[in-house]
């Protein structure tokens, strides 16, 4: 499997004394689902924009694609990846869902006659087929997510970043993004997600779990590897999602629960059989 | 006022709402032009002014656009209204040959040509108000970007940045609810830290507004900030080609509406030009009105 992203000590500030990012290196398979999770002023957003290219001046070796992220490489890069940012508004270019689709899709050349066609699939890939004609402030903010997403998968992308794309959506928005990029991921192996977020719960439903503090990469594996070290995440103050609390002391119980199980539906299953 | 300067696009489904809006565009100029001529005598300027009127009320009447704000919008520029009413009846003319006393106070004359020098500026008003009302009722912000970004094309080849400025419109009309909906966030927030945006002097409410504008602007700018960095990833490129999701289509309706319209200004020019006066001809050479 050829990797996506490739960082190798990187380290970046916006202010000489007080570094962001210290020397951080880590690799994103191609077709996995990597979260980086970490606590607000970790330095995870900084990340974000850095794999993107709206940074400049950082020090090591960044590659996305195999290409180093510089003014060069940019368009090509971009041309194939897709990131979601936080604040559902602040994304949203169109004056209506089909509107913003197709801003990406103008700027990507794509022909007028075409354009139709690749909103109505992928808006409805998202959810989001029958809002295609309203405008943003009548929807939710987990639906212009779904639209921002979409606006994304109709680019045709090789990888997805999210930017703390669930931390402003309610639980049930955060649950509906979390299932559609699971849903996502299920019908393409060959996409790529990588996402920044404080969600523990997402977290555990990814393939690989990098936790970040104050610029460093503090644990790294599977998710059950990651929140097994309980303490170590105290002591950031993470806390592992409840399913795990919830496995391991059955598990004290003796109870033996399998590792494939993943969530609360999934161990009730399990224990009521 | 907002809504009065802008005028409200009224989603319906009219003829006038189908037509192409660089139609609506030039058709507007054109007879607003039109209403702008004046011609030999008052007869003949106000009939020619009111067949346009009628023009406009039918135009009005398919568009279903409501006479009643019309007239409300009117009602907001009562002053300016009587302001050109005082003008026009005191200042005396020196212009016009042939003068008509109405009546006179205190030695002073006043002339019925005045009175309806007034009548014709205030009718041009109203059908001004009346054919931008239309304009802006029938056609979404949007679509009106596009046409004045069509009209300002040509301008490229010198280095006007159309498209850039219809992109820069197109994004403050995307931004006005969501900055409306931070007014009302910012104001109840700064409300529940006691500050008074009702009550209180002029000092006071200064005061207030700026509490208000301070995190309005802070707010405003950080978006801005998060919506360039969106737009730069989803790989606008100010000065590179882009296709367009939204063509304006030149339908035959649309020509025929242009013919419409362009005979009525030329026609108007026409009467101009030779002094066209159609009740000298009617009722024979030297009648007055």
């Amino acid at each position: 499997m050829s990797k996506i992203l490739e960082v190798k000590n990187l380290q970046f500030s916006y202010e000489k004394e007080t570094p962001v990012i210290k020397d951080v290196s880590f690799d994103v398979e191609e077709g996995s689902y990597v979260c980086l999770i970490g606590h607000n002023g970790s330095g995870k957003s900084t990340l974000a924009k850095i794999l993107a290219g709206l940074l400049s001046d950082w020090e090591g070796s960044v590659k996305v694609f195999g290409l180093e992220v510089n003014r060069d490489n940019i368009r090509e890069i971009r041309s194939k990846l897709g990131l979601v940012f936080q604040n559902p508004d602040n994304q949203f270019v169109g004056s209506t869902v089909r509107d913003d689709m197709a801003f990406g899709l103008e700027n990507r050349r794509i022909p007028t006659e075409e354009m139709d066609g690749i909103i109505n699939k992928y808006a409805g890939e998202a959810g989001m087929i029958q809002f295609l004609d309203s405008s943003p402030e009548n929807l939710s903010g987990g639906q212009k997510q779904r639209v921002a997403i979409a606006g994304i998968l109709a680019i045709n992308p090789d990888l997805i970043i999210y930017d703390e794309a669930t931390s402003m959506l309610d639980p049930s928005g955060k649950k509906d993004i979390l299932s559609l990029t699971l849903k996502l991921k299920e019908e393409n192996p060959r996409l790529t997600v990588f996402s920044i977020t404080h969600d523990v719960e997402e977290a555990w439903r990814a393939d690989k779990v990098i936790v970040f503090n104050h610029g460093e990469i503090v644990l790294e594996g599977t998710p059950t590897e990651v929140f097994s070290h309980t303490k170590e995440l105290q002591e950031i103050r993470l806390e592992a999602p409840f399913i795990i609390s919830l496995i391991n002391a059955l598990r004290k119980q003796g109870i033996d629960i399998p590792d494939s199980i993943k969530t609360e539906e999934e161990l009730e299953d399990f224990l009521c059989r | 006022m907002a809504s009065f300067a802008l005028g409200k696009y009224i989603p319906y489904k009219t003829p006038i709402h189908r037509m192409d809006p660089r139609v609506k565009v030039l058709g507007m100029i054109f007879l607003m032009v039109a209403v702008f001529f004046s011609y030999s005598t008052f007869s003949m300027t106000f009939s020619v002014m009111g067949a346009i009127a009628l023009f406009i009320i039918v135009i009005m009447i398919i568009s279903k656009t409501s006479f009643l704000k019309l007239l409300r919008s009117l009602k907001s520029l009562w002053f300016m209204i009587i302001f050109l009413l005082i003008i026009y009846v005191v200042v005396p003319k020196n212009d016009v040959t042939e003068m008509h006393v109405a009546f006179a106070i205190k030695g002073y004359n006043f002339y019925w040509e005045s009175f309806l020098d007034a009548a014709r500026i205030l009718l041009r008003l109203v059908l001004m108000i009346g054919l931008s009302m239309v304009l802006t009722a029938t056609t979404s912000p949007l679509d009106l970007t596009y046409a004045l970004e069509w009209y300002m094309t040509p301008l490229k080849v010198i280095g006007f940045p159309a498209h850039i400025i219809a992109m820069t419109i197109s994004l403050a009309l995307r931004f006005i609810p969501t900055i409306l909906e931070d007014v009302n966030r910012i104001m109840k927030a700064q409300t529940s830290r006691g500050v008074d945006f009702e009550h209180g002097g002029f000092g006071k409410k200064i005061k207030a507004i700026i509490s208000l504008i301070i995190p309005l602007f802070v707010s405003a700018f950080i978006r801005s900030d998060e919506l360039a960095n969106a737009m730069e990833c989803r790989g606008y490129d100010p000065n590179g080609k882009r296709t367009k999701y939204r063509k304006m289509h030149f339908k035959w309706s649309d020509a025929l509406a242009l013919v419409v319209v362009a005979a009525i200004l030329g026609g108007c020019i026409y009467m101009k030009v030779i002094n066209f006066d159609l009740f000298n001809i009617l009722l024979g050479e030297g009648a007055v009105l």
